[in-house]
């Protein structure tokens, strides 16, 4: 903004010297035309008296010689004058002072030739005596020195003017040299402030870019440190996943354990019930039956014995329930250690080997498996096999009884990802549980399958470390459509960098 | 003649422990079984009050070890028995429940001998035990160096 007043403000002033110049210029100009002007208003005065002087002396000579040469001259001569004085008059117009001495003069010279005339017509007439009268009669007259008054007063007028006129025309001209000059020095010095500003501009200018690289820098740092910081996190979450699981894995052996240790004391203790409610039977024959026999028992010994069947066969069923959670979990938080390589996959040979291993699933449910063709893609070998078998397996797990299995998988790309479908048309998922069937240990729609509700949640873990996304659309009982975009080439990235 | 060989128990859970001893025994085994809950009562048994293990010159021991101690790890335990020069021929089981390769693969390069896992279903683990026991009867155990 500075710059662009200043830039202005250097323009405004070099415009106003330029007019300035000119107008004083023009002056300087007019001044010394008003300089030369005086200069001919004097010249004219000269021209002027020398015709008068011209006239009289032709008369005087025509007076002294009768020759009619002398008569011409000054016929001449006072035709000449009388233009003159018309001309003077001319230039002099323009200041009244010279008009009046002009008015002055004017009657003087046509005198002084009215004189010189009838001095003339005397010698005409053959009377040179009385022209020498006359003569010296007009020589005794002042005209002549009235003619020189005035010419010496007119002289003197134009002289003081010649004065003045020159010197207004040397003030003009120094008045434009000094505008010239201090024009000048305000074009420098604002030359020298916007060089000053521009500097000024630039160095703030590096100064900023500086800081942008510093903060660039810290910025990247920052991330770096943030970045770190999660990874940190998430190994935390890992490793503490890890030892919850391992560490709620011991008690559960000694659960196990002495639960297995009661089964058997409740085996002797029912056995020795048995054997002392009938004493009949020889006791040696216990032991031999003791493995594969249930010792007889009766009415309320029945029912306990039942009692404890059943209670232990809970606590066996729930052990085992809680193993396979820990089982999975462990799993789970081995996977996300599992470090990644990308190799080049062809993804439909990968396909089909999945799909080999649960051809006998799919002979059995009467589903056909339709693969299309897919892009091949650079990604970890390992978690894709896992996450298409966990997708084909569930599709053809979750199929509608009764009506044959369609099960197709598909491939596209789009913007350096592939997109991967695996539509069936089994029963569906009602779009309320969309979120939930990826969440660990959670299962929807009929229970009648067997699954620990882990498949969904560890594919989708997989993918996301793959640097990809799924998706599902499905309705109950239209069947459901899985879609998994996967990055084609996926890099070692720093989400598995150090895990 | 050789001393009977001792198997040293090195586990910090009890009921593990009661269930191991219990299983070996089942097996036939009837070998003295020294129980430590802890790595340190263990380390200071192994090798003695200075450390050097001169205490146990001569026995014939075996080590039956978990690796999730209270105080301290059990591959610490192991790395000292294999570097000890009195007991480093000493035959080392590890019995326990972590199952990630690494750790086994660490255990052996430690010079493990026998590395199990502890299965969760009791079948199996008493099975596992069992068998165990039964290798415990039929394998030769030299004598701590002298």
């Amino acid at each position: 903004m500075g710059q662009i007043l200043l830039l202005a403000a250097g323009f405004l002033v070099l415009v106003s010297i330029c007019a300035t110049s000119v107008i004083l210029v023009d002056q300087a100009r007019q001044d010394s035309g008003w300089v030369v002007h005086t200069v001919e208003v004097e010249n004219q005065i000269s021209t002027l008296l020398l015709e008068v002087r011209r006239a009289e002396s032709g008369a005087r000579g025509y007076l002294l010689t009768s020759d009619p040469r002398f008569l011409a001259e000054h016929n001449a001569a006072a035709a000449g004058a009388l233009a003159d004085a018309a001309k003077l008059s001319n230039l002099a117009g323009d200041n009244p002072v010279q008009i009046e001495n002009n008015n002055r003069l004017r009657p003087q010279i046509q005198a002084r030739l009215a004189e010189l005339e009838k001095i003339i017509d005397l010698v005409k007439r053959n009377d040179t005596a009385a022209g020498l009268a006359s003569l010296r009669e007009a020589g005794a007259d002042d005209s002549v020195a009235r003619i020189e008054d005035v010419a010496n007063a007119m002289r003197a007028e134009e002289n003081e003017l010649f004065v003045l006129r020159t010197a207004t025309a040397d003030r003009t001209q120094r008045l434009a040299s000094i505008v010239t000059v201090v024009g000048s020095g305000l074009v420098v010095a604002l030359a020298a402030i916007s060089i000053f500003l521009v500097r000024r501009s630039a160095d703030a200018r590096d100064k900023a870019e500086a800081q942008l690289r510093d903060n660039n820098l810290n910025l990247e740092s920052t991330v770096d440190e943030r970045t770190a910081d999660l990874r940190e996190a998430n190994d935390e979450i890992q490793r503490f996943a890890y030892i919850v699981s391992h560490d709620l894995r011991s008690p559960l052996v000694n659960i196990m354990g002495f639960t297995s240790e009661l089964e058997e004391l409740r085996g002797d203790i029912f056995k020795r019930i048995a054997a002392l409610s009938h004493p009949t039977v020889p006791t040696s024959a216990v032991p031999v039956a003791a493995g594969e026999t249930e010792p007889v028992l009766e009415g309320a010994d029945q029912q306990l014995s039942q009692d404890f069947t059943e209670a232990l066969g809970f606590i066996k069923s729930s052990i085992a329930k809680m193993d396979r959670l820990i089982t999975a979990i462990l799993n789970l938080t081995r996977e996300g250690r599992r470090e990644f390589v990308p190799v080049k996959i062809d993804t439909r040979e990968l396909i089909e080997t999945v799909v080999s291993t649960v051809a006998h699933q799919a002979s059995e449910a009467q589903a056909q498996i339709r693969v299309e063709p897919l892009p091949n893609i650079v990604s970890d070998r390992l978690a894709l096999e896992q996450i298409f078998s966990n997708l084909i397996d569930n599709a053809l797990k979750y199929l509608k009884p009764g009506v044959p299995g369609d099960v197709a998988i598909r491939g596209r790309t789009k913007l350096g990802f592939a997109i991967f479908e695996i539509a069936d048309n089994g029963r569906g998922i009602d779009p309320k549980d969309h979120q939930r069937i990826f969440d660990l240990f959670r299962r929807a729609g009929a229970q009648d399958r067997p699954g620990q509700g882990i498949g969904l949640a560890h594919v989708r873990a997989l993918v996301r470390r793959l640097g990809g996304t799924m998706s599902v659309s499905s309705e109950l009982h239209n069947g459901s459509t899985f879609t998994i975009t996967l990055p084609i080439a996926w890099a070692t990235s720093n989400r598995n960098r150090d895990t | 003649m050789s001393k009977p060989v001792t198997i040293i128990m090195i586990e910090d859970d009890e009921g593990h422990a009661r269930l191991i001893e219990r299983n070996i025994r089942r097996s036939g085994v009837n070998n003295e079984i020294l129980p430590f809950t802890n790595g340190t009562a263990a380390v200071n048994y192994l090798f003695g009050n200075d450390g050097s293990g001169r205490d146990r010159k001569g026995d014939a021991l075996l080590i039956l070890l978990d690796l999730n101690l209270p105080d301290m790890t059990g591959i610490d335990i192991l790395r000292r028995v294999k570097e000890n020069k009195y007991l480093k021929c000493t035959p080392v089981v590890v019995l326990t429940t972590t199952d990630d390769s690494q750790e086994i693969k660490r255990c052996y390069e430690l010079g493990c001998n026998v590395y199990i896992t502890k299965p969760v279903n009791y079948e199996s683990f008493a099975n596992a035990i069992r068998q165990l026991g039964l290798f415990f009867s039929v394998i030769q155990v030299p004598q701590t160096a002298t």
